[in-house]
């Protein structure tokens, strides 16, 4: 974190894992690197809140994105809902706005990859309910809804893993995921399918 | 009136930015640019929305500077080209450098910490009134950046036309 030409940005640095066979990690990380430029971009331009990317360095392969300054993740935010006891309707609004950004992103082929409640941001005032998806990483393209289906089943199962008694919520994001993307009748259908077989699974093979 | 910015990145390097109007030579300028003949990077103000789109180009160009990766010839002319969103370096001349019909001109210059910026030199050359950089907002033709970025509705309410003009230039070389 810091300020770059004068502007608060996030210096994303990729640190290289020595566990990895030189070659292998210089690649990875370059990927990683394009990827999360690409899809940082692919967002924007389908209005799709996410940092603006101010320079993307090829060399050390790390990455300098705005700072969404004063935000907090919506998993801080529920944590503080919760805590404070009253106010649960707004923890429903709240899904209701993920569902309906997650069903943006998905219509524009965008898989996160790493959906959790970390991973979103709400900008200041958290009560404007201002979502700001962060950390691409692990994103690609696609437009196959079983990708789409386990991007969502990351997040329920990180939701249900670090937010206890959330399912009502999950579900409310569900439904207006449903409701705003007009693809979503077959990623509900593999949502369900992958909830049965488990989480590491794979169709190749 | 002008502005410096030293490069956090880069910390033996400064950017200074000078703008000036009412400029009677721009098609003496603009020659002498291509001669190298003159100190800096000269710019269409009317594509600029921010002095940090400026830098944010220096910052690139540097960068590619340092590791022999630039485009072009030289690091002036590598920072116009990384104004654009594209990968067309003389259409990049055309749409954010100077043309023999212009009254405003932004000269960017990137100098050596320890070196003194001789602003002088270039300012004298320039047969116009030099100017603040806050009078840049009023010189920038908003639709002509939008169009040249193509910037979509969509973008404009998730942030500014700076953030999507910003972003379109740091990423156009990863796709």
């Amino acid at each position: 974190r810091g300020l770059f030409l004068g502007r608060a940005a996030v210096a994303k640095l990729r640190v290289p894992k020595r566990y990895r066979h030189p070659a292998l990690e210089e690649r990875l990380s370059r990927r990683r690197t394009a990827q999360e430029a690409r899809s940082l971009l692919r967002c924007r331009r389908a209005g799709i809140p996410a940092p603006a990317v101010y320079f993307v360095d090829y060399v050390t392969n790390s990455l300098y994105l705005e700072d969404i300054v004063d935000s907090i993740t919506v998993q801080d935010y529920i944590y503080t809902v919760e805590r404070s006891g009253n106010d649960t309707s707004s923890l429903h609004t709240l899904a209701e706005k993920m569902g309906e950004l997650l069903a943006r992103m998905h219509d524009e082929d965008i898989i996160h990859g790493d959906l959790t409640t970390a991973n979103l941001l709400l900008r200041p005032p958290p009560e404007k309910m201002d979502l700001v998806l962060i950390d691409f990483g692990l994103s690609f393209i696609s437009g196959l809804a079983e990708d789409k289906g386990v991007d969502l089943y990351v997040l329920e199962k990180a939701f249900i893993s670090t937010h206890p008694d959330s399912e009502t919520m999950f579900k409310a994001l569900l439904k207006t995921y449903a409701a705003t993307s007009k693809k979503s009748g077959p990623v509900i259908k593999k949502l369900d399918e992958v909830r049965l077989r488990g989480r590491k699974r794979s169709m190749i093979g | 009136m002008e502005r410096t910015h030293q490069l956090e990145l880069f910390p033996d390097r400064s950017v200074t930015l000078l703008l000036f109007q009412h400029v009677k030579n721009a098609a003496a300028l603009r020659k002498k640019a291509m001669e190298g003949s003159i100190e800096g990077a000269l710019i269409n103000p009317a594509m600029i929305v921010d002095p940090f789109q400026v830098l944010v180009a220096a910052n690139k160009a540097v960068h590619l500077h340092k590791i022999g990766k630039m485009k072009t010839r030289t690091l002036y002319a590598e920072i116009i080209f990384s104004l654009s969103p594209n990968n067309n370096i003389s259409d990049a001349f055309k749409k954010f450098g100077i043309s023999d019909s212009d009254t405003a001109v932004l000269i960017v210059l990137v100098v050596d910490r320890d070196k003194t910026v001789n602003l002088e030199d270039t300012a004298s050359q320039v047969e116009g009134q030099q100017v603040s950089l806050d009078e840049l907002p009023r010189l920038t033709d908003t639709a002509k950046v939008k169009k040249m970025y193509k910037v979509t509705p969509q973008e404009e309410k998730i942030g500014t036309l700076l953030d999507s003009v910003v972003c379109r230039m740091s990423t156009k070389d990863v796709l």
